[in-house]
């Protein structure tokens, strides 16, 4: 079984809500989350431990959270950072990935969607040539997207894979409708007012894992939405 | 320069000056040539008179007295205008007109006569003497022949002087004009007015020109305001959606409870675009997607049509897709990309159930169709912000502000019709 055990995060968030209910969600999968929020804090903590990832807000107290790519820059390190900002325009996201941001995400975000973000940057860095996601009986290829269920490949569509990294990502946690339509819909998101089409979604996956000899582990949350539970 | 406004034809200033001058004019000529006219032929019948009094004193005085009875014939003879007959009871000296016909142009012609009493050889006479009226006639043309031509200069003269006047005059009112035409709040350049000597038009532009900056301040620090709120909005949203996210983890609810983290949830959702849209629309706004490159219209659509039909299959709408140009456009392409799943997504979202959605581009048109409602939506107020048709649906009302803001920003238009049950949308390049 694939997890992310022992994996460390940075937060850099100045926001102590938000930061509290980051840490708490990630914690739950097995992630330890250790917390700065101010550029000088991220700096010092950053110069003394390695960490699998950082999330980096970019409005803090002491200044821009620019400051910190640029320290890991100086001081050669390769962690993956992702920007969690409420900033959203084109320069602002150009001028992270130059200095060596690998992701962006605009608050505000989902906290299963940050999970899914971190759980394939962690893949991309760490797992080179290792690109197998393995549940039970179930192993995703992530580069030639393909899913095998008891070793016996499975036809489905980029969708399709798409939604059953991020459920089993999303081990145990309940995601609601919105936040499945939100991650499947990508930049359409803030266009579209109806989340109907989640349901068809989830329907066809199941069916297809279903008739592969696969368990249900697709649970319907009443009303809210999904979960994905391993009995 | 003729123009309708409100269904009214307007005329320009010159028009109407000039409108008022030829009237006067034209007032002037017709009460001035009857008076004219009747005074001088007045004027001259006096004359006549009055010559034709003088004669008959030259007659009594020097022809008279030597005449006798038996030279009345010849007398008459030669005298073609004078005669002397038989006494027809005229007692006083009478002025008259009388016609008479002219051998020579065999024509009836006017003259003035006088009838007199006299007395040749104890026996009573009348003597008759007349003047020809056809040169009074002649005159009475050539005058008014030369009031005319004097009137006629006269406002010829006054026309042209007005126009060049008032070209003159009002070109720092129309240079002014022009700047206010071409003034749009929402674009950064502001109406440059030229300097002007004449008072009035000094005023006019200080006073436009203050009107102008004080109206673009406000509009910016609104612009700035609804940016910096959207902004503002995004973090204490996070915290609400993070919140809800982790909360719903917490444990298993009732069934009224699941419902109510439902609605919360969808909720948060709305706001949560509303709050992007309000964003997106204050950035177009920012010109903050002012870089364009050349993009096709119907790659867009290709790359996107499998999201559309995916979110089109809960209605079973039969989408047509109709893309036989390859129209390459001059635009931003996030904003191209955005316009176009607008459009896709507002024609699936207020269509009905087993409805029909037509795309079609052609040479410079992006043509949008499909069936929904059966009234046609009302029209004036369709591209503003929030305006729903229906204020109970789920929308944030700005989708079409958005689709309208890029469409201008690429000087497209964007239109709307309702035709054969269907809504049309059309964006002509």
């Amino acid at each position: 079984m694939f997890t992310f055990a022992a994996m460390k995060l940075l937060l850099i968030e100045d926001e102590k809500e938000l930061a509290n209910s980051i840490q708490s969600y990630l914690t739950g999968n097995d992630f330890v989350c250790e917390w700065a929020t101010t550029t000088q804090a991220a700096i010092t903590k950053i110069s003394n431990y390695d960490y699998d990832c950082i999330l980096l807000d970019l409005m803090l107290p002491d200044g821009n959270g620019f400051a910190v790519l640029q320290e890991l820059k100086k001081q050669h390190k390769t962690e993956g950072v992702i920007i969690i900002s409420a900033k959203e325009n084109l320069e602002t996201r150009i001028e992270g990935f130059n200095l060596g941001a690998d992701d962006y995400l605009t608050k505000p975000f989902h906290l299963s969607e940050l999970l899914v973000r971190i759980q394939a940057l962690i893949r991309r860095k760490n797992f080179n040539g290792n690109n197998l996601v393995t549940f039970n009986e179930i192993e995703i290829d992530t580069l030639s997207k393909m899913i095998k269920v008891n070793n016996k490949k499975v036809e489905v569509t980029k969708k399709e894979i798409d939604l059953l990294l991020y459920l089993i990502g999303n081990l145990n946690k309940v995601l609601s409708k919105s936040a499945i339509a939100e991650h499947l819909s990508g930049d359409m998101a803030d266009m579209l007012d109806n989340h109907d089409f989640v349901y068809a979604h989830i329907k066809n996956l199941k069916n297809k894992l279903k008739e592969a000899g696969c368990d249900d582990y697709i649970k319907t949350v009443y009303g809210l939405g999904y979960k994905w539970q391993n009995d | 320069m003729d123009s309708v406004t409100n269904g009214k034809m307007t005329k320009n200033l010159l028009y109407k000056t000039s409108r008022a001058y030829l009237l006067f004019s034209v007032v002037l000529l017709l009460v001035a040539a009857p008076l004219f006219y009747y005074s001088t032929k007045k004027l001259y019948l006096d004359e006549t008179d009055d010559t034709l009094i003088l004669h008959k004193n030259e007659f009594l005085q020097f022809t008279l007295p030597s005449l006798k009875r038996d030279e009345i014939a010849s007398w008459n003879r030669y005298n073609r205008n004078s005669k002397i007959a038989a006494f027809n009871s005229t007692n006083e000296d009478t002025l008259f007109y009388k016609s008479y016909h002219d051998v020579l142009d065999n024509e009836i012609e006017p003259y003035r006569e006088l009838n007199a009493m006299i007395t040749i050889d104890g026996q009573l006479y009348t003597y008759s003497d007349r003047i020809s009226l056809v040169e009074t006639e002649d005159l009475m043309q050539n005058i008014a022949l030369l009031f005319l031509t004097i009137i006629s200069v006269l406002l010829l003269g006054l026309f042209i002087i007005t126009k060049r006047l008032s070209v003159r005059l009002w070109k720092p009112f129309n240079q002014t004009l022009t700047q206010i035409e071409q003034f749009e709040i929402d674009k950064s350049k502001l109406p440059q007015f030229t300097a002007t000597d004449i008072e009035e038009f000094k005023r006019l532009n200080t006073s436009i020109e203050k009107l102008v900056v004080k109206n673009t301040t406000i509009y910016r620090s609104q612009r700035e305001f609804i940016e910096n709120a959207a902004h503002e909005l995004q973090t204490p949203l996070a915290v609400f959606q993070a919140k809800i996210d982790s909360f719903v983890q917490s444990g298993s609810f009732t069934e009224k409870q699941y419902q109510d983290l439902s609605s919360i949830n969808d909720t948060i959702a709305r706001l949560t675009r509303l709050n992007k849209n309000l964003l997106l629309l204050s950035k177009i706004e920012n010109d903050n997607f002012s870089e364009k490159e050349t993009i096709s219209i119907k790659e867009i659509i290709e790359k996107n049509s499998a999201f559309f039909t995916e979110q089109a299959a809960a209605k079973n709408l039969s989408i047509n897709l109709d893309l036989q140009e390859n129209k390459l456009v001059q635009s931003n392409p996030v904003l191209a990309e955005i316009l176009i799943s607008n459009l896709f997504l507002n024609a699936i979202k207020h269509n009905k159930t087993n409805g029909v959605l037509q795309v079609k581009l052609g040479d410079n048109s992006l043509v949008f169709s499909n069936s929904g409602q059966s009234q046609a939506l009302t029209t004036d107020k369709l591209f503003n912000r929030f305006s729903k048709s229906n204020p109970s649906d789920h929308g944030n009302g700005l989708g079409l502000a958005i689709i309208k803001k890029i469409a201008d920003g690429n000087n497209w238009t964007i239109s709307y019709s309702f035709e054969n049950l269907l809504h049309t949308f059309k964006v002509r390049f």
